[in-house]
């Protein structure tokens, strides 16, 4: 427990987490004294003016609204693929790394043969075949089941070396069965690396639900910061130089994601000491 | 003249705010000609930084203060690193590192580590020769040299590479060569071929020198003609195998041997005692002797007054009351 | 013969294997868009069961035939029931009729832009997809982990401006970067044009002045990619090389008096295969990532092509796009796979071992 005290003294942690909470801030806090709207729509491509902070977009609906919308789904999205990803990744990784064997063969088999394939051709070919029922949960269940294959791998590694240490070896000449170990002797170690990971999938679920949003294949009936971006580019807003469409969006999807990273960053430097310096 | 000397030297680790920490404090021995001195003391005592002293690698942020080191002689003190790398380390000096095996670079065969040593210290030979040499030099050593040669590190057993490095280092017959805990991580047995080994190329003349970093005492006894034990950053007691190991009079000495387990006959009976408490922070400025906190035998003036080396009993001794 | 030529087993085996992912990802290229809702199959017998004139009923059924999607008789006539719907033929027929085609050459004939075949409409924009995004990613690699390693083994104002940056510039998606780009130089400051491969008034031709042109379009894509993959790749290598700036070898090798420049060559030789192995992982990211940009840019390469496909619910051009770039992964991989045998002594000794 000590360690997450360290962390709270490292400045990039600093850093990170209050980006990421001045971003939720904003989700949160806007509506009470923005009027947020998402349905009325006026004049199209507005830019930026008192009435609309960052004016509207090609129909006319307030891009501040849009943007906090689409940030909570985005959020979201981002984090029941991370929850997904890290679970089904860390399950496979400890009991691959843990059992070795044959068990651990047919799953690295597998994963290998997952991880090649990319991500991005798998979300394509499964979210064109579903027009109308491409809700935030479903799109973040794909997002989940095309990315667990680094998780895996990375938790396989570790607990793979940790499984040759001495107080496993101790456990189980104490007759304890492989759930009791793997729970009680593998997983408190692995709970830091495994919270790294989680932050990982989550930022990369963030970002692939934009990237599979903007080239239309987002969520039917919600905004998303992916969303957003399409009908920029639908629209032809770039051109137009209507940078309020897609600028404030890509800023904010930078944002949480570097955020992320650093946050992911300063946690390895507080867990894994070798590469403090 | 002796072939290595080290003359009251002091070196210091320069801190990010400028402080200077002494890790070495007014070190002085000499060694002849096929001497070996072997270097005892606890871990953090400065040994480590003492052998980076010793060969002139002064690598930030570690600086020397004062002192002198010469081998054959000659100074290696005051060079820039480009010298003490082309002239001192490897030719003058020569390094067989704790924990060996870990030291060969896994993705070059031996004979292309050994041929890159060479080339850095000589010009213009070519490949053939090199390789020429290091096949002598390794049948020398008793190596099945054809297949360690072209081998890569991973292939080898521990043993093996031991061997390797202590070959490699020794390649261009250095003047003094610093083992330090060269069998530690090692088996009983590979231990002793390895120790017979180097003591083989000493006797050969390979190399004209040693000094012997260890902790275990028991193995310095076999090892060592002389014996420096070093504590907080300075040699307490400097004397023969014998006369430190059955004859100690510094009080640290006495309670080292005393904290050993020894299977000498005789000894069985002898309760191993343990030192209480743990060596000094050498980053505060310390008044009078560095052990007196931890001294059984300690008086009050000791804690005030500066210690040092004095002659007793045909040794030299840093304590003011030892008899 | 296999015992006495480990190098050809180790090719044999892993390209074993890459077969095995490329059999697997062929049958989830041919399944995957058949099981929603609204899957292509679907789709085209729902339209051919609906009478409408002749040339569109005609078109409809080239489809049925073309896909095996419906039983036919012997004249080659589409069979139909009660209800004038084709009969359906099993999944299966469906999938050995697609693997049939596929090693024929034949991907289809594109819906949107029917009669064209989609390996025409491939053969069109691969070109283009190639030129920009191979010498992006050859590049990038090159330059990024020769910056990384300048980074680690200088340390200093160096390393502690260009860290936050390179990990700043990772941490911005690829369109975003692209968008950006796009938008300060291209339409903000018009200094590069920001859509097409080429000028809209020209046709493509061998001339000097098309050439030009197309230079001048291919720069800020290239830039794009450019920028964000040395980005990536130079995080990696830093923190790689002040790994094995740390490592026992190399403090030997110092003591040794080994050379500064064999040692930075040691620390590099040795980070690089992990950065190898790295790219190998990363290679299916950077080339949607790359695809991506093509589509915010115009760029009439295969992105464009998926885009378009994508907005017109043309599945036989989404399918013959998603399967070539799904090999050009796989052939990637295999390649670099290959490559860290030959170079990664531990591996060839593992292979070579008596």
């Amino acid at each position: 427990m000590k360690i997450f005290l360290n962390l709270l003294k490292s400045p990039s942690f600093l850093i990170g987490i209050s980006i990421f909470l001045l971003t939720i801030c904003m989700a949160v806090l806007l509506p009470f004294f923005y009027h947020i709207d998402v349905r009325t729509m006026g004049a199209p491509m507005l830019p930026p003016s008192p009435r609309h902070w960052l004016g509207t977009n090609h129909m006319g609906i307030d891009m501040v609204s849009l943007l906090v919308r689409g940030l909570r789904s985005s959020l979201y999205v981002g984090f029941v693929a991370g929850i997904i990803a890290t679970i089904v990744g860390t399950l496979l990784g400890v009991y691959a790394g843990f059992k070795g064997g044959w068990q651990d063969e047919v799953i690295t088999l597998l994963t290998n043969i997952f991880v090649v394939i990319p991500q991005f051709v798998v979300l394509i070919l499964i979210s064109a075949s579903m027009k109308e029922g491409r809700s935030l949960t479903l799109i973040a269940v794909i997002i989940a089941l095309t990315s667990w294959t680094w998780s895996a791998r990375a938790v396989r590694a570790q607990s793979s070396s940790l499984k040759s240490r001495d107080h496993i070896a101790l456990a189980r000449v104490n007759g304890n069965g492989t759930l009791s170990i793997v729970l009680y002797q593998i997983l408190p170690y692995l709970l830091s690396y495994v919270f790294m990971v989680f932050i990982i999938q989550t930022a990369s679920g963030i970002i692939s639900e934009s990237c599979i949003s903007m080239i239309g294949l987002g969520p039917y009936d919600t905004v998303s910061l992916g969303t957003i971006l399409n009908d920029a580019m639908r629209n032809e807003a770039l051109s137009d130089g209507a940078w309020w469409a897609f600028v404030p969006a890509t800023v904010l999807i930078s944002l949480i994601v570097f955020a992320f990273y650093v946050i992911n960053t300063s946690m390895e430097g507080v867990f894994n000491p070798r590469l403090r310096k | 003249m002796p072939i290595f000397e080290v003359d009251n030297l002091s070196l210091h680790y320069l801190t990010r705010f400028g402080d200077k920490v002494p890790a070495v404090s007014g070190v002085s021995f000499s060694m002849e000609k096929g001497e070996v001195l072997g270097i005892a003391g606890e871990s953090g005592c400065g040994k480590s930084t003492l052998v980076n002293g010793c060969m002139g690698l002064f690598i930030p942020p570690l600086n020397p203060t004062s002192g002198d080191v010469r081998v054959a002689g000659e100074s290696i003190m005051g060079r820039t690193p480009k010298d003490i790398r082309k002239n001192v380390l490897g030719r003058k000096v020569a390094m067989i590192p704790q924990g060996a095996f870990n030291s060969l670079n896994p993705t070059r065969k031996i004979k292309d580590l050994a041929a890159d040593m060479v080339a850095s210290h000589e010009q213009g030979v070519n490949k053939k020769e090199i390789y020429n040499r290091l096949r002598e030099r390794f049948d020398l050593i008793g190596m099945d040299t054809e297949t360690v040669l072209n081998a890569y590190p991973i292939q080898l057993t521990a043993g093996t590479r031991q061997r390797c490095v202590i070959g490699i280092s020794t390649l261009l017959n250095p003047q003094v060569v610093i083992a330090d805990e060269p069998t530690s991580a090692l088996d009983v047995s590979t231990q002793k071929s390895v120790i017979k080994m180097i003591f083989d190329l000493l006797e050969k003349g390979i190399f004209s020198s040693m000094i012997f970093i260890t902790h275990e005492l028991p193995l310095l006894r076999h090892v060592a003609d002389r014996i420096a034990v070093m504590y907080a950053g300075e040699f307490a007691e400097v004397g023969t195998t014998q006369q430190v190991i059955f004859d100690s009079r510094h009080p640290y000495t006495k309670a080292l041997m005393g904290a050993m387990l020894s299977a000498e006959p005789g000894q069985k009976q002898k309760k191993p005692t343990a030192i209480e408490g743990a060596p000094p922070n050498l980053a505060k400025p310390i008044v009078g002797c560095r052990f007196a906190e931890r001294c059984p035998v300690a008086r009050p003036d000791c804690k005030t007054t500066t210690q040092v080396m004095r002659m007793v009993g045909g040794r030299e001794v840093r304590c003011a009351y030892a008899e | 013969m296999f015992k006495n030529h480990p190098t050809l087993r180790y090719i044999l085996t892993r390209g074993g294997w890459y077969f095995l992912t490329f059999l697997v990802a062929v049958t989830i290229n041919f399944f995957l868009p058949r099981l929603g809702p609204s899957n292509p199959v679907d789709i085209i017998l729902a339209k051919a069961g609906g009478v409408s004139d002749n040339a569109t009923r005609q078109k409809e059924e080239s489809y049925l035939k073309e896909f095996g999607l419906a039983e036919v008789d012997k004249a080659g006539n589409v069979l139909r029931d009660a209800k004038d719907a084709p009969i359906r033929t099993s999944a299966w027929k469906q999938f050995g009729n697609y693997i049939f085609m596929s090693l024929k050459g034949d991907l289809g004939t594109s819906f949107m832009s029917y009669p064209k075949k989609v390996t025409e409409i491939i053969k069109n924009a691969v070109p283009w997809t190639i030129a920009l995004q191979l010498p992006a990613i050859l590049l990038a690699w090159i330059v990024g982990n020769v910056l990384g390693a300048l980074a680690a083994y200088r340390r200093g104002i160096f390393d502690k401006v260009f860290f936050p940056l390179a990990l700043g510039a990772n941490s911005i998606p690829f369109f975003a970067f692209g968008m950006l780009l796009v938008y300060v130089f291209g339409i903000y400051w018009h200094v590069f044009p920001a859509v097409g491969g080429y000028d809209s008034g020209l046709n493509p031709s061998f001339s000097l002045v098309f050439f030009g042109s197309v230079m001048y379009h291919y720069i800020l894509p290239f830039l794009s990619l450019f920028i964000i993959f040395t980005g990536g790749q130079a995080i990696g290598m830093r923190s790689m090389c002040i790994y094995e700036l740390g490592t026992d070898y190399v403090k030997y090798a110092k003591w040794l008096g080994i050379s500064e420049n064999k040692v930075l060559f040691y620390m590099f030789r040795n980070a690089m295969l992990p950065q190898l192995t790295g790219l190998a992982l990363s290679l299916g990211v950077m080339i949607g990532g790359a695809l991506i940009t093509e589509m915010i840019f115009s760029y009439p390469g295969i992105g464009m092509a998926v885009l378009s496909a994508i907005q017109s619910n043309d599945y036989p051009l989404i399918q013959g796009c998603t399967l070539l770039i799904t090999v050009s992964v796989l052939i990637a991989n295999f390649t670099v796979d290959i490559l860290i045998g030959f170079l990664d002594p531990r591996v060839k000794a593992g292979r070579g071992v008596k």
